[in-house]
């Protein structure tokens, strides 16, 4: 995905919801911060390696 | 062809007469066969039927019966269609005289405009733009519209990095010429780009002597991005930075914007209570019974309780359980949703209170009006860190002050710098007050206080200690406030000293009058703030204006310096003197002020002037009010000796005969 089309808070905030379901903890927002900004390389970064 | 008045006129055929003939009837044929049809709508017919049916009626050979309604019907393409299907051909016509395919419009499809212009959202923001509930009861509530269509709308600007059709335009334009930001970015490592220092060379780089209306139109060129960077509250992020390094620069931003977005989510997928986050679908249901409990047991023990403490009492869920944290979770997001709780806890003691529950400080002094006494805290003149830095105390835990009278009298504690440095902060951005557990280890006994965080231009204040100050201290004791393991607890400690026996200043209630009363205390004093009558024996004539009317600090000033201050001149031209210590401990009696907001108070009104003589010490040459002579001088027939203070403005006057 084009980073110019991320949205943050918005975008893939459905998978982070999946991953704070996974870890069945209220998590603190420091480590959700640092979970979703892996979220958002995984959709840019990788997307670009693979252009 | 259908005239004005919707009459069908039959179409003119062309080819041979015989050709003209056979279409004709063809044509008419396929009318009766569709004379319930639409105008337009197609009428079909296959060769094979009409061949059949022509043959037998004109008695002639099929074959040739064939060629000639396919040549007949060749000769006028404008009026039959012809496909070919199988083994036989398929004639088709309308009852208007022409058939013409029917094309279906797609391009207004509501799943083609979502995604013009080039794909605005992604899917899972459509919610942003269609509420996916309905409402039981019609309301008027507030729609959370997307940045995309309020950028649309003009309502905001475009932030920067934000593509645009006009911004790709002069991308694209710009493409050969690299602006200065292009170059800026370019040359910047990649780990060390700092945001700061492109703005500042940016605004340098800007030429100075630009027209401000032309520089206004003439726009900023778009910063050229690099595919992997995002822009956060105006914040250019970089995602391939790593993980780490992103939040080591940008922590705090990256997590309050993330909340801000979590609360805003319209689908409210996550859900958040103070730092910590939890999927909507995970929460455990609480209902209105277990909001009943929970507010009952609350009533019952008196007191605002934990969370741990109501979980542990009234669900016996263990700590040890796989789900108890996802419990508590649930337990005080749903309170902070309920307007019958109030969240007094901090981080690491989460607290609530309920409605009914008894009101913790003194009832003598609003809220309302100790914010504005306060505010003085706000406005810059907050010297209580003059002698212990915040950072002293937080690394020490503790706090030492000197009571006031005003501070005993109440058992308020004005929420200084040196507070604020001993508190934790609150843990919601809403909150408004913590309670707190004040142990007095001397005494065994405990209290509740209550801080009270400044809002706006209004101070903050601790409330709540007015049974142990009354009890124990006197005005000018030392007490010490230090911080335990537990968030929520302090230990409130002061020296205690032999018995000393002094006549001090007391506040009589049912008098509503100051008065020196003898009193004995156990405490170490500060001699020069205890408030005896041997040194302070004036205080007995301060006036107690009604508490709303203490916010006035320019009028108590004055009537301070009428009543405590020493009078060196005469009735006519009065001129008072004092020291601006005994000032202090004068002033506190009414209301809360501290030496630096004093100073300001004398050096603002040019009737207040320092003695050069006399380090610290004011002069106070108040103006002549004629009116007032008159009453002055009856005054003096019926004082004899006695000095009472002049006539207040509110037209009251004390005779203090406590004595």
């Amino acid at each position: 995905m084009e980073a110019k089309l991320i949205t943050y808070g918005e975008t893939a905030l459905d998978k982070l919801a999946q991953w704070l379901r996974s870890t069945g903890q209220p998590q603190d927002i420091t480590s959700v911060t640092e979970q979703y900004l892996d979220l958002l390389r995984q959709l840019v970064v990788e997307d670009e390696n693979n252009d | 062809m259908i005239s004005q008045d919707g009459v069908i006129a039959p179409p003119t055929f062309l080819g041979n007469e015989e050709q003209q003939q056979l279409a004709k009837e063809i044509f008419q044929l396929m009318v009766m066969q569709g004379a319930l049809f639409a105008v337009d709508a197609p009428i079909r017919q296959t060769r094979s039927n009409l061949v059949q049916f022509l043959a037998e009626q004109k008695q002639i050979d099929p074959e040739s019966l064939a060629a000639a309604i396919d040549a007949a019907i060749l000769a006028n393409p404008s009026v039959f269609a012809r496909e070919e299907i199988e083994d036989d051909v398929v004639y088709i016509t309308s009852r208007s005289g022409t058939y013409r395919p029917q094309t279906e419009d797609l391009s207004h499809m509501f799943k083609d405009r979502l995604y013009q212009p080039e794909k605005p959202l992604p899917i899972d923001d459509i919610s942003v733009v269609v509420s996916t509930t309905r409402p039981a009861l019609t309301t008027v509530e507030p729609v959370f519209i997307s940045d995309y269509w309020q950028i649309q709308a003009g309502l905001v600007p475009v932030p920067r990095g934000v593509p645009t059709e006009g911004a790709e335009e002069s991308e694209s334009i710009s493409a050969g010429q690299p602006s200065p930001e292009t170059s800026l970015v370019s040359e910047t490592p990649a780990f060390s780009a700092s945001v700061e220092e492109a703005v500042v060379a940016e605004a340098a780089a800007e030429p100075e002597a630009v027209d401000a209306q032309e520089s206004d139109l003439v726009a900023e060129p778009e910063v050229v991005r690099s595919a992997t960077e995002i822009v956060v509250d105006g914040q250019v992020i970089d995602l391939a930075w790593p993980v780490e390094q992103l939040m080591a620069s940008y922590g705090p931003l990256l997590e309050r914007a993330l909340l801000a977005a979590i609360d805003r989510d319209p689908l409210n997928q996550i859900v958040s209570f103070g730092r910590n986050v939890y999927p909507q679908a995970s929460l455990v249901n609480l209902g209105k019974n277990d909001l009943r409990r929970i507010r009952d047991y609350i009533l019952e023990v008196g007191e605002p309780l934990l969370d741990t403490t109501i979980i542990a009492d009234l669900y016996y869920h263990n700590p040890r359980q796989a789900d108890y944290e996802g419990f508590r979770f649930s337990l005080n997001y749903r309170l902070s949703r309920e307007k019958d709780f109030d969240f007094v806890g901090v981080e690491g003691a989460r607290l609530w209170s309920t409605k009914g529950l008894p009101i913790i400080g003194t009832k003598r002094v609003k809220a309302s009006e100790m914010g504005q006494l306060t505010s003085y805290l706000e406005e810059g003149f907050d010297d209580s860190l003059e002698s212990q830095s915040a950072e002293a105390i937080k690394e020490s835990g503790s706090v030492s002050r000197l009571l006031t009278f005003f501070e005993w009298e109440y058992g308020v504690l004005p929420f200084d710098e040196s507070l604020k440095a001993l508190f934790p902060p609150l843990m919601l951005p809403d909150q408004r007050s913590a309670i707190f557990r004040i142990d007095v280890p001397q005494h065994y006994t405990s209290y509740l206080a209550e801080v009270r965080v400044p809002t706006g231009s209004r101070g903050g204040w601790l409330q709540g200690l007015e049974d142990f100050f009354r009890e124990h201290l006197v005005p000018g004791a030392l007490i010490t406030l230090s911080r335990t393991e537990e968030p929520n607890v302090f230990v409130l400690q002061y020296e205690e000293a032999e018995s000393s026996e002094d006549r001090l200043l007391t506040l009589d209630e049912k008098k509503n009058k100051l008065a020196f009363t003898n009193v004995t205390y156990y405490c170490v004093v500060d001699e020069d703030q205890l408030i005896n009558q041997q040194r302070f024996g004036k205080l007995r004539n301060l006036k107690l204006f009604p508490m709303a009317d203490r916010r006035k600090a320019d009028l108590l000033l004055e009537h301070i310096f009428e009543t405590v201050g020493d009078q060196l001149g005469n009735r006519s031209e009065p001129l008072y003197w004092i020291k601006l210590d005994d000032l202090y401990v004068a002033a506190n009696v009414l209301r809360p002020f501290s030496k630096s907001y004093l100073r300001l108070l004398l050096n603002e009104d040019e009737r207040y002037y320092a003695d050069d003589s006399v380090a610290d010490a004011y002069f106070y040459k108040p103006e002549q009010k004629p009116e007032l002579l008159e009453e002055e001088s009856y005054e003096e027939e019926i004082d004899d000796e006695e000095d009472y203070p002049s006539m207040r403005r509110g037209g009251r006057r004390f005779r203090d005969d406590d004595e």
